[in-house]
């Protein structure tokens, strides 16, 4: 990976994942991953299906620590912190990696109180300081205009493209550094896609975002970097614009070109 | 195309459905049977009098007011008492402990509970309240009940928990929720109109129980709101008054049932309309 080195003038490594290997049971889903994430950029993770990107998000907010089975070792830098330690608290680290998800998962609650649910774990807000920050979040994913007649209405009678922003909101609600995206688009229709697509771009001012994509020109839309990713290693990694133009790996250009995947 | 082979196919489906619908109605037949049998010799007994008066003696006026209000109570606190025990067990062996094997041997053993003969649980309660207080008691019956109430509620709200998708757990999880607040605002809120329904149920069952309360609570001619004394309740008092030689006697009794069997048939309908409403998404 001498290819790490060449780009590390691209800003501070936010995260550096280093020689990780993942374990469903005794079966080893990532092999040896190293990759930096860098601060206040885009880094996308593409892939056949089953290459292992979605197990490699979960690992950044340690997701996978809710099913016994599932392991991680190696080492995953967080500010140079290794998450993977066992002293880490997980409640904290996740509201500092937020995860949006493939289908949208609103809560069985109001629009305010699905965004005001995260923030009430960690402030202590009066009414008035809330209903600032719930505006401002779901300001901040492009919905509000859409929802501020109608805040107290269920967050499941909103359209799917709805949900997913609401679901956004909800994470950018917490004010969380790192936000990773797993397909957040594979259920949506096109114009809702461009809008989250649209609001990625916004977002990576004040977030690190990683987003695993089954979709070839999303990655290359809306990402900085590219990491290529095929039965749980990491084939190659660079600038997206030299992925997508140039792959150094063959694998990596047959993927890019649809010629399998 | 018409084959043979089809044409053997279609006999065979019209057989099958009409065995089928053979099946169906006779069991719609006896309950229907019975649910007449019930309206027309209990609704003949209905009046004032039944909501009013205690329990007569043989060949004086009376009513159920006694036999209702102890059933109520005891239905009650046996609800009190056993749904929280249900409920938290339940989300054990949902939420926190949904790998352990300790999960594998409680539901077993519930499963056993469950379908447990009830008289069993009575001779349970008998041998450990009864016997040591010396006499029979309305708690002693309550206890009896709530221990049918467990293993109905357990079973509930693990099944409905389970059913909340793991998506939404990941989802509050993903925030930062600790395990208590995920499983308080969001399993709880996805799960409530079944674990609801699981209540409703076990109200249900037990609100028609005889058995466990012959042993625990046994009977009460008269008024009585004491615990610690015997209670009357109206399955036990079916069961005395129908067996008895008294014309008067039986009257009440097939307007006890009647009681109780609308109750029921009330409880179910909530439980399901409650179900329903939790399966439309607001």
């Amino acid at each position: 990976m001498t290819a790490i080195a060449d780009i590390s003038a691209n800003g501070r490594e936010k995260i550096l994942v280093r020689d990780l290997k993942f374990y469903y049971g005794d079966s080893l889903a990532l092999k040896n991953i190293t990759l930096p994430m860098y601060a206040n950029r885009v880094t996308s993770i593409i892939g056949p299906s089953g290459c292992g990107k979605s197990t490699l998000l979960r690992v950044f907010n340690r997701m996978y620590d809710l099913y016994p089975s599932q392991r991680a070792e190696g080492e995953v830098l967080l500010d140079s912190v290794n998450i993977l330690n066992a002293k880490q608290d997980l409640n904290l680290l996740r509201a500092r990696v937020g995860m949006v998800f493939q289908k949208p998962t609103p809560f069985p609650m109001s629009i305010y109180e699905n965004i005001a649910f995260g923030i009430r774990l960690y402030d202590k807000l009066t009414n008035s300081e809330m209903d600032d920050r719930v505006e401002q979040a779901l300001n901040g994913a492009a919905l509000w205009g859409e929802v501020k007649d109608k805040l107290d209405a269920s967050g499941l009678s909103l359209s799917g493209g709805q949900q997913q922003r609401l679901c956004i909101a909800r994470t950018i609600a917490i004010r969380p550094e790192v936000i990773l995206f797993d397909e957040p688009c594979s259920a949506l229709d096109p114009i809702s896609t461009a809008r989250i697509e649209e609001l990625i771009d916004e977002l990576k001012a004040s977030y690190t975002i990683a987003i695993v994509t089954h979709n070839m020109q999303q990655a290359a839309r809306v990402s900085e970097f590219t990491a290529f990713m095929y039965l749980g290693e990491l084939i190659e990694y660079g600038p997206t614009s030299d992925v997508f133009t140039a792959p150094v790996h063959k694998r990596t250009q047959d993927y890019i070109t649809g010629r399998f995947g | 195309m018409i084959t043979a082979r089809y044409m053997r196919r279609r006999r065979a489906n019209s057989i099958a459905m009409a065995l089928s619908i053979a099946a169906a109605a006779i069991g719609l037949m006896f309950l229907t049977l019975i649910l007449a049998t019930l309206v027309v010799r209990g609704v003949s007994g209905l009046s004032w009098r039944v909501f009013a008066e205690m329990t007569p003696p043989p060949g004086s006026d009376g009513g159920l007011l006694n036999a209702i209000v102890g059933s109520v109570i005891m239905t009650v606190i046996g609800l009190m008492v056993g749904t929280p025990i249900g409920v938290l067990a339940g989300t054990y062996m949902a939420e926190y402990g949904r790998y352990a094997k300790l999960t594998h041997v409680i539901r077993f053993l519930n499963d056993i509970l469950l379908s447990a003969p009830s008289i069993i649980i009575g001779l349970f309660i008998y041998e450990i309240m009864v016997v040591r207080m010396g006499h029979f008691s309305g708690i002693a019956g309550a206890i009896a009940l709530a221990i049918i109430v467990i293993p109905v509620v357990v079973r509930t709200t693990e099944d409905m928990l389970l059913l909340v998708p793991n998506s939404l757990r990941e989802a509050a999880v993903a925030l930062g929720a600790p395990r208590s607040i995920v499983i308080r605002t969001v399993a709880y809120r996805a799960a409530r109109a079944g674990i609801l329904t699981g209540i409703l149920l076990a109200m249900a069952r037990v609100s028609g129980e005889t058995a466990p309360l012959l042993f625990t609570a046994l009977n009460n001619q008269f008024w009585s709101l004491d615990l610690n004394a015997p209670m009357a309740s109206l399955p036990a008092v079916i069961f005395q008054f129908a067996l008895s030689p008294y014309d008067d006697w039986q009257q009440l009794a097939w307007t006890g049932a009647l009681l109780i069997t609308v109750a029921v048939l009330a409880g179910n309908i909530l439980a399901r309309s409650l179900a329903n409403i939790g399966a439309q998404p607001k």
